[in-house]
């Protein structure tokens, strides 16, 4: 597995515990988890439906509360414990660390791509119009969206309402971003442009992201992959041809 | 452009109910309100159409149809008053009315002065219908109220409290709530009125000021000396008015009826706006819970749905009032005067903008239940 010079973890599950009550009895989603993301990696979760993969990324979140467990998010140079964070320090650490994919687009009707990304920094960090206008911008193009700034939901592609979510999710810079089937909806070829997007946040913006996805195909585009099954984690191998290794090394 | 409306706007046919919802209610509040102003602006247009400045009648009079023969005595210290430029007496009390054909029906008969510079003519009596009624015996009636009183207009006779009386003109626009409006000279209404308003006595004193300003000291002043003998009450013009206005609104319970209706209207409108906004910001929920998810506060949603409530009352408005001008024309086609005062519009707007702002509060459970973990599962 290659992985940066600078590696350095910035998001910890420790011991990681969360049970659901089905039909009477209690059974542990996710069993007693611990592993670690490093910065500006892509890391994969795959397993079966049910395995408690989509869990996994609401607890590491802040989304879900584990019954047993830390989650350790590193910010300026501190580790922050999640799960002890009030309800409202929660909410702002998401607002300043956190972006989401998911694989419905949800993207709001009514807007157009540009404002869907505006809503993001006027409502969430009080950025002024012009601000926010001129950085949704920016975002639509690197995401090769430029010229369609004003259409709304209903006139893109399946893949271009994909990027314009990826848009939506990057534009602040997050530290961490996370993905539940971000191209599980998508043909391959829109789906390489999601995962070409997602390692360029890795790359540039040194987030630390995490996908959770059935899609093998992702297997040689991600640094890490981890397999949950009942509820317990094992790392996967990572196959040799990696499309995004010539960046990463710098060639 | 604000995202509310551009939500508004993109999902139109989802909030006209609401909008439509916002309109009944202010159309229903506003013509009901100026259905009753116009009902109870006949009751005191006797009052409203003439020249007094100041009116004093009997005791405690409730409403200027009811006013109780007062001594003429007293009319010489009214006079004497040095704000007073002049008074002169006025009959005003309801009588027999016997039709042509043999029907009878209750009218008020209202005796005044029929100089140019007269105190108690209403506005509508044209110079030419005074110098008729110096006749004695004729009558004007207004030509809305034919039928009720059974005749065919000008030159035809009738009955008055057993006194034959001739139609010499008609007046347009003046018809009444309690009984028709007749109006003649005061030496014929003292005839027909004879029973009911003994000799010495009349049924207002009409006043005009030297300055209208002092109407207000001076009824208050005359109150002040006649207190003590409990048989007369000075009213200005503006207290006389409202006052008549008000004891058919409370006599008749209209007020109630106005409330009841009014509350229905706006029950229905708030239902069905807060439903409208319930369903709209549900469509929206997993849109919003990723921003939620995203660390935006749950507040900034609240606050979309609070300013989509705000539109959807202000685009209901929009709608009502050109309504509620289009039908009170037709009203008015129609015979029913709407008035439609200023004052009421903008309380109409403000009471269904804050209704409209209720339903908002209401609705605003759907964003509570807005759950970014909706999202992962």
């Amino acid at each position: 597995m290659s992985v940066p010079a600078d590696e350095q973890p910035t998001l910890r599950g420790v011991s990681l515990t969360r049970s659901f009550s089905d039909g009477g009895r209690t059974r542990n989603v996710i069993d007693d988890v611990t592993f670690e993301l490093q910065r500006g990696q892509i890391t994969l979760l795959m397993g079966p439906s049910g395995s408690g993969k989509s869990t996994l990324l609401a607890i590491l979140s802040g989304l879900l509360q584990p019954d047993r467990g830390q989650v350790l998010a590193r910010e300026n140079g501190h580790w922050l414990d999640v799960w002890r964070l009030s309800p409202r320090e929660r909410e702002q650490f998401r607002l300043r660390n956190c972006g989401f994919i998911f694989q419905g687009y949800n993207l709001f009707p009514a807007l157009t791509a540009r404002q869907q990304l505006e809503i993001v920094l006027r409502w969430g960090d009080g950025v002024g119009g012009r601000e926010a206008r001129k950085r949704a911008d920016e975002m639509l193009h690197l995401l090769g969206l430029a010229g369609k700034e004003n259409k709304k939901p209903a006139q893109l592609s399946g893949g271009e309402k994909q990027r314009v979510a990826i848009g939506r999710a990057l534009i602040k810079r997050p530290r961490f971003c996370f993905a539940d089937e971000p191209t599980s909806a998508l043909d391959w070829g829109a789906g390489q442009v999601v995962i070409d997007q997602l390692q360029k946040a890795a790359h540039e913006y040194e987030s630390t992201i995490i996908v959770v996805s059935h899609d093998q195909r992702l297997l040689e585009h991600v640094d890490v992959s981890y397999h949950l099954d009942d509820g317990r984690l094992t790392e996967t191998d990572i196959p040799a041809n990696r499309g995004f290794e010539p960046w990463r090394t710098g060639t | 452009m604000n995202y509310s409306l551009a939500t508004l706007w993109h999902e139109r046919p989802r909030f006209l109910p609401g909008i439509g919802a916002v309109a009944f209610s202010a159309v229903l509040i506003a013509l009901q309100c100026g259905l009753l102003l116009g009902l109870f602006k006949i009751t005191s247009l006797p009052v409203d159409n003439t020249n007094a400045d100041v009116w004093v009648g009997s005791h405690e009079v409730l409403s200027v149809d009811l006013g109780r023969p007062i001594q003429l005595s007293k009319i010489s210290r009214v006079a004497g008053d040095p704000r007073v430029k002049e008074v002169e007496e006025y009959y005003q009390a309801f009588a027999s009315w016997i039709k042509p054909d043999g029907g009878s029906e209750l009218c008020i008969v209202i005796g005044s002065k029929l100089d140019d510079d007269s105190l108690g003519s209403v506005h509508e009596l044209t110079p030419e219908m005074r110098d008729a009624l110096t006749e004695p015996n004729s009558i004007v009636i207004d030509s809305g109220e034919r039928n009720r009183l059974g005749v065919n207009g000008i030159g035809d006779y009738a009955e008055i409290n057993k006194v034959r009386v001739r139609i010499v003109g008609e007046t347009k626009g003046l018809k009444s709530l309690a009984g028709p409006y007749v109006f003649c000279s005061r030496p014929t209404a003292r005839l027909i009125l004879r029973n009911m308003t003994p000799r010495d006595t009349t049924t207002y004193y009409l006043v005009r000021c030297h300055n209208p300003k002092d109407s207000e000291s001076l009824a208050h002043d005359l109150n002040e000396e006649f207190k003590d003998r409990h048989d007369m009450t000075v009213m200005t013009k503006d207290s006389f008015s409202t006052r008549s206005r008000l004891h058919w609104l409370t006599k008749t319970k209209a007020g109630i009826a106005l409330g009841y209706t009014a509350l229905l209207g706006l029950l229905v409108g708030a239902v069905v706006t807060s439903q409208t906004l319930y369903a709209a910001t549900t469509a929206s929920a997993k849109e919003y819970a990723i921003l939620l998810a995203m660390g935006i506060p749950r507040q900034r949603v609240t606050r979309t749905v609070m300013v989509q409530s705000f539109w959807v009352g202000l685009f209901g408005i929009l709608l009502a009032y050109p309504t509620v001008h289009g039908l009170a024309e037709m009203g008015r086609l129609a015979g029913v005067v709407i008035p439609l005062p200023w004052e009421l519009l903008a309380i109409v707007a403000v009471v269904t903008l804050v209704m409209s702002l209720l339903a908002g509060l209401v609705a605003l459970r759907s964003v509570r239940k807005i759950e970014p973990m909706s999202l992962l599962r």
